[in-house]
């Protein structure tokens, strides 16, 4: 899968996840500080990530990743 | 022992303002003197001990014993006691070195069993569990009264050993025990005072026991008023608390206004503020905050967030309904359930709940509200920096001094009762993920709302913590033996000696048990074989203790059903696995909740620090009052946690097993 469409998708999921819009997502966008995703939202994602993918990411690694351009960097890598 | 007085001593008494009713009923010691006692009166039969000695009534300040300003009146006095200034001390047996000052009277009416036998109506505020309360009361034993109701002949007969105990304890006299302080109070009547008890300030004191010990003294503080209650050693009433109908378990703490009606707080509780009502809480239940009302609910290891509260009725048919807590749970501030709802094991609750649902098969889950919807994240808690404080505190903050500690309590964070929860909760999501469609947003389980999403990424965090209890069982017994000179060694030191069956576990307020050991107990109370509660004390304490060797048996029964290997056949490379699986899932657990930990040091945590000043100062301010995350003591301590895992190896023959 190309980087591009794996960013959209990415965008999707967290706009999806986090009630937000995709237009406002930019990829140095901090899920955190940015997107405000707390604690659970922040396992949602993850979830999300792995169903929208097929991929089963690792749970410890994937919560260093702390912004929408790092997700996807990160998921590719599964790719 | 006693003699009469003698016509000088008479004399010397009446001409220092004593007074009697017949001198001739008031006995003495061979060798009393009268000097120490003026004004005086006598009434009834009394018995005097001998008062030469000082005693420190209160920090710093000792006076010399004897009886000034008082009215006596039946009561056997022992020695090197001072009473003072007690307008009536009628009917009590005082012990050695007791200070009775400034109180208003300390009484027995007529019969009483001092709040033994009191019958409170625990977790169903309309009745149906009544507990009835005594000084030798456990958490287990209460547990076993309140929960197995449905099984009358058990009941009855648990009932009649009770009965036959405080029945014993009925008397027209009553005892304060030596040592014991009772200074500046209003009131004393029908209460049993324990050997080195304080009660200092304290309003009323009716219908009750306070049992105390020289290890553990407990503490009756300022403007308390108690009536009909229990309160165990080294526990600490004061700060203007009112009780009803109450028992408090050894080293518990109410105060602070708190009040209590109709409930129980077993070991180590604390309850400040609030207000408890029909409450059952067993070991660890702490609620420290105002507008915190805890009702019909059965908690354990309990954390209350301030204005908690539930509700157990709706104004239909009066207030029946209840609600189970399970040990290591949480509310958020202002969270708010309606009764009946179960929450499971390790949980918090957030948000205001006005459904209900039963998350028992589901530990360690986030409860939060949506929408008017309970939704549980399953498995959310296993990672958090709080469940893992919470588990090691625990232990640590043990307060009861007294030698014979009642309750029960096992520390263990996983242990056989929650793991079979977790292998359930896996099931079910499991279950729950083939049945839900991709299209649906939510699967429901028993009134609660689950992520889809969630369904088969919690399964994977329930199964982590599975691995590494199963590990973690394996290792310690490995180290615990020593000697791993060869696999045959190890297939010896792995193999268990007791017998497991299937039977399901049970949290007893603290004692973690199997269903087959309970059902067992309450049939030889049922058939006579368990004939007093001294002999209920020792089967609950075998049980206690078969604890470590029946844990292990089941957790050898789960290796077999997971690996599809007996313990006591394992090959050196199913140990590897074990042991390697043990390794990266501990060390995965353990860097979540460090990661977990980390955010209390985030930006965001960092929001209103450095006031006026600018991210510098912000940073600075944040780290002059919090630290640092690198320098924090609990995450320190993780870390070498860590560190030591990694380095953790098994040398078996020649072979080093756990290398990373």
């Amino acid at each position: 899968m190309e980087l591009s469409e794996v960013k959209l998708k990415v965008k999707q999921v967290v706009a999806r996840v986090l009630k937000t819009d995709e237009a406002d997502i930019s990829d140095d966008a901090n899920f955190i500080f940015d997107l405000g995703a707390d604690s659970m939202q922040s396992m949602l994602l993850i979830a999300a990530f792995e169903e929208e993918f097929d991929i089963e990411m690792d749970v410890e690694k994937a919560q260093e990743v702390q912004t929408v351009g790092g997700a996807v960097e990160f998921i590719a890598d599964y790719l | 022992m006693y003699r009469n007085l003698s016509d000088s001593e008479i004399s010397i008494l009446e001409q220092r303002g004593c007074s009697a009713d017949d001198w001739g009923t008031v006995l003495v010691k061979d060798n009393f003197s009268p000097g120490p006692i003026s004004n005086a009166h006598f009434a009834g039969e009394v018995k005097l001990g001998v008062f030469k000695e000082k005693l420190l009534v209160e920090k710093g300040i000792s006076k010399a014993s004897g009886i000034r300003n008082s009215h006596v009146e039946n009561c056997t006095i022992g020695d090197n006691v001072l009473i003072s200034n007690v307008n009536s001390l009628v009917n009590y047996d005082i012990g050695d070195n007791v200070a009775i000052e400034n109180v208003g009277t300390v009484v027995v009416h007529g019969e009483t069993a001092f709040g033994n036998g009191t019958e409170i109506e625990v977790l169903n505020e309309g009745g149906g569990r009544e507990l009835p309360i005594f000084d030798r009361l456990s958490a287990q034993t209460a547990y076993l009264l309140v929960v197995y109701r449905h099984d009358k002949s058990f009941i009855e007969n648990l009932e009649k050993l009770i009965r036959k105990y405080v029945d014993k304890k009925r008397s027209s006299r009553g005892s304060i025990g030596e040592n014991a302080r009772i200074l500046n109070t209003v009131s004393v009547c029908n209460v049993d005072v324990g050997s080195y008890s304080i009660v200092s300030g304290a309003s009323n004191l009716e219908e009750g026991t306070i049992v105390s010990c020289a290890e553990d003294p407990s503490i009756i503080g300022e403007d308390v008023i108690a009536k009909d209650f229990i309160i165990q050693s080294g526990s600490k009433v004061d700060g203007g608390a009112v009780i009803t109908s109450t028992f408090i378990g050894q080293g518990a703490q109410i105060g602070k206004q708190y009040s209590s009606e109709g409930s129980a707080f077993f070991a180590n509780c604390e309850a400040f503020h609030g207000e408890a009502c029909s409450l059952f809480a067993g070991p660890y239940t702490v609620t420290h905050h105002k507008s915190t009302l805890l009702i019909a609910g059965m908690f354990s290891f309990y954390n209350a967030g301030s204005g908690t509260n539930q509700s157990n009725h709706m104004y239909k048919l009066g207030p029946l309904h209840q609600g189970i807590v399970e040990r290591g749970s949480k509310t958020g501030s202002f969270s708010y359930m309606l009764w009946p709802c179960h929450v499971g094991a390790f949980s918090v609750v957030m948000d205001k709940h006005g459904a209900n649902f039963d998350t028992s098969e589901l530990p360690f889950s986030y409860i939060n509200a949506e929408d008017g919807k309970s939704v549980v994240t399953p498995a959310m808690n296993l990672f958090t920096v709080g469940t893992v404080r919470d588990s090691e505190k625990w232990p640590k903050r043990d307060r009861r001094g007294d030698p014979d500690k009642l309750d029960l309590i096992n520390f263990d964070f996983f242990s056989p009762y929650i793991v079979e929860k977790i292998i359930r909760g896996s099931e079910l999501l499991s279950e729950l993920h083939e049945s839900t469609p991709k299209t649906k947003e939510f699967a429901t389980h028993k009134g609660a709302y689950i992520n889809r999403l969630m369904l088969r990424t919690a399964r994977r965090y329930y199964d982590l913590a599975i691995n590494v209890y199963l590990g973690e069982k394996v290792v310690k017994r490995l180290e615990k033996s020593g000697d791993l000179t060869g696999m045959e060694k190890v297939r010896e030191v792995l193999q268990p000696k007791a017998k497991s069956d299937d039977s399901s576990w049970l949290d007893l307020f603290g004692l973690i048990v199997p269903d087959s050991s309970i059902s067992t107990l309450m049939d030889d109370i049922k058939s006579g074989k368990i004939s007093s509660l001294d002999d209920l004390r020792r089967a609950l304490v075998q049980l206690h203790e078969a604890y470590e060797e029946e844990a292990y048996s089941w957790c050898a029964d789960l290796v077999e059903k997971r690996l599809g290997t007996k313990v006591g056949e394992i090959t050196i490379e199913e140990l590897t696995k074990i042991i390697t699986d043990w390794k990266v899932n501990s060390i995965k657990l353990k860097n979540m909740v460090l990661k977990d930990a980390e955010k209390e040091f985030d930006q965001l945590s960092r929001i209103g620090f450095g006031i006026g000043g600018d991210e510098d100062t912000q940073i600075r301010d944040f780290e002059a009052i919090r630290g640092t995350y690198e320098d924090n003591s609990f995450v320190k301590s993780l870390k070498q946690e860590i560190e030591d895992m990694k380095a953790k190896t098994f040398t078996i023959g020649e072979e080093t097993l756990g290398e990373m």
